[in-house]
């Protein structure tokens, strides 16, 4: 299952930014582009979570902050 | 990352606090290219980017003045942060006590914290802006000083509230959530950059069949430069090249970043801080800064304004010549001062004036361009990269009182940043505010170049404070102060911006710093070291 996940995930990514790129191409309109955007989200938090949720949540530095 | 790599870097932050890291902790390049493009997509990107075009930035300078302030960036880690990590393997903190004392430290704990504070209430901000979006509420202006509504102060306690109490609850919860979020975010501000692109194209209809086509509609319309909105600094090339530069002055500079490339095998992996300011200092900021310019373009003048403007100017304007206009920082301009004028004659009172100052809002600029995606960006963005901001400042914070515990420091910190993003003045005049953070910190980022490469050719001792016992070292504490006194004397008296003033304060601490300590600086005998 994991193993499928890992290879799903990435492909919900690409998902995400095609309609972009689409719309740019001027072969979508900006509401499908809206909805494949927000499907393509809540797929990648699907399939990603269970993959990425590992024991690693303190990378970031304990001292500094970004902008 | 492999699982080791992640496991290593997990302990980062509470592992070797008082040790130089050891060979087998040492992470490879690939682990810092993922954690500084993560991190530096934040929700302040969504409100710095607008705000270049808020100060009538140009094509020319804000893609060239990004692209050479960001690699003086990559270099100042590459060059002045990272060779130090490397050989000292120490964190910041850590090392800044050998040299200044554990009460020096606690002051520029205290320093840090405050600043974190108000930079965690700009990304509160940013993420109140999508709740407005939905509850309607008025949100606040660009040049707004205080909460200008209920709803805005509601929205901002409930979002506040919110990531101040998963900070204290669960910090690492949130932050396993940023790492799966983070090439999310990243596409989206990509995506963000595309539907821009495309709605000018369209908004125009301009013919675009090369890249020399795309740069003539940058220059000629996206940013076309010129007078800033009222109320703002005119931003030049060297505006954009400074603030690229010194953004994260804190961090390279600063040294901050210690505590990161001690880790690294190589003090060249100081490059990987390249994805990102290219990643998040040039990509997210055009693509933000291209969706406030849109919302520019697609504006007219009301009907309110048109009249202004055609009764007061002598066939300057017509209606029609305003109808077809899109909304300029020179049409608000003018139309400004007439009503000032007229408010001067006793034509109108001062409240009846009605022009106002297009705002850059994240949450309308993203729901515009993405819809609910745009807004999911606008709140995680904020909430991933605040969560951080809280908990580090509560680290700060804790330091001044060791006994509280962890959960009621990052609680109280939440809730002061809560109250910071209350107030649009910070997330307004972000730009300023940022320039600021790099310039409070950076004196001690001179401190500890000086007395790691330099002090001993000047005959005196690196480490002071270590080798003396001593637990404040003055000439650092007065090397820092007058720096920043000198910095404030420059801008408050001689003129001099607060973007440009951190160059010369470096050298001013530099130098402080060693003659300070020649005064400073009794002979230590080798017993005591």
């Amino acid at each position: 299952m994991r193993s499928i996940l890992k290879i799903v995930s990435p492909l919900m990514l690409i998902a995400l930014i095609a309609p972009s790129i689409l719309f740019l191409a001027g072969r979508m309109e900006l509401d499908q582009v809206k909805w494949i955007m927000l499907i393509a989200t809540i797929a990648w938090f699907a399939t990603a979570t269970p993959v990425m949720w590992k024991d690693n949540g303190q990378t970031q530095q304990d001292d500094t902050a970004t902008t | 990352m492999d699982t080791e790599q992640q496991s290593q870097q997990a302990q980062a932050g509470s592992e070797f606090e008082r040790e130089p890291v050891p060979k087998n902790a040492q992470l490879g390049f690939k682990s810092f290219i993922g954690m500084y493009a993560g991190e530096h997509c934040a929700g302040t990107e969504l409100m710095i980017g607008p705000l270049f075009v808020a100060a009538g930035a140009s094509a020319f300078d804000l893609v060239v003045g990004l692209i050479v302030g960001n690699a003086l960036a990559v270099l100042s880690w590459m060059f002045l942060c990272a060779p130090i990590a490397t050989r000292a393997r120490l964190t910041l903190y850590y090392q800044l006590e050998q040299i200044c004392g554990r009460w020096l430290v606690i002051l520029y704990n205290l320093a840090n914290g405050v600043m974190f504070c108000f930079l965690a209430g700009a990304m509160v901000t940013v993420s109140a802006t999508a709740l407005g979006v939905w509850f309607k509420f008025p949100m606040p202006a660009l040049n707004d000083l205080y909460p200008n509504s209920v709803g805005w102060v509601v929205a901002v306690a409930v979002m506040g509230g919110l990531i101040a109490i998963v900070a204290a609850y669960g910090y690492q919860t949130v932050a396993k959530f940023a790492n799966i979020a983070a090439p999310w975010m990243v596409l989206v501000f990509l995506a963000f950059a595309l539907i821009g692109l495309r709605q000018f194209i369209t908004a125009t209809g301009t013919e675009v069949s090369s890249a020399s086509d795309v740069w003539t509609l940058c220059k000629t319309t996206i940013w076309k430069g010129g007078e800033p909105l009222p109320g703002q600094t005119k931003f030049t090339f060297w505006h954009v090249m400074f603030f690229a530069w010194f953004c994260n002055m804190a961090m390279h500079i600063g040294m901050s970043d210690l505590s990161v490339f001690r880790f690294a095998k190589k003090s060249w992996y100081g490059s990987a801080s390249g994805t990102g300011m290219y990643v998040g200092h040039f990509m997210a900021w055009m693509a933000a800064a291209m969706l406030f310019a849109f919302q520019l373009h697609q504006t007219h003048p009301d009907q309110y304004m048109i009249d202004l403007l055609t009764e007061h100017t002598t066939g300057k304007y017509t209606q029609q010549s305003l109808e077809e206009s899109s909304l300029t920082a020179e049409l608000i301009g003018e139309a400004m001062e007439i009503e000032n004028q007229l408010v001067a004659a006793g034509t109108i009172a001062e409240e009846d004036k009605k022009i106002s100052v297009p705002t850059p809002l994240p949450g309308p600029l993203a729901h515009n361009a993405a819809g609910l995606v745009g807004l999911l960006c606008v709140i995680i963005a904020g909430w991933t990269t605040a969560n951080p901001t809280i908990y580090r400042a509560g680290l700060a914070f804790q330091a001044l009182a060791p006994k509280l515990s962890r959960f009621k420091v990052t609680l109280v910190t939440g809730a002061i940043a809560t109250i910071a993003g209350m107030f649009p003045l910070i997330a307004m005049k972000l730009l300023g505010f940022v320039a600021l953070y790099g310039l409070v910190l950076m004196p001690m980022g001179a401190v500890i170049f000086v007395d790691f490469w330099l002090i001993r050719k000047f005959g005196l001792q690196s480490n002071y404070a270590k080798l003396s016992g001593k637990s404040f070292n003055v000439a650092a504490f007065l090397a820092w102060f007058v720096t920043l006194v000198t910095a404030y004397i420059l801008v408050k008296y001689a003129g001099v911006q607060i973007y440009f003033v951190s160059l010369p304060g470096w050298f001013v601490a530099a130098i402080l710093y060693v003659v300070l300590s020649k005064l400073y600086q009794k002979k230590i005998r080798p017993a005591a070291a």
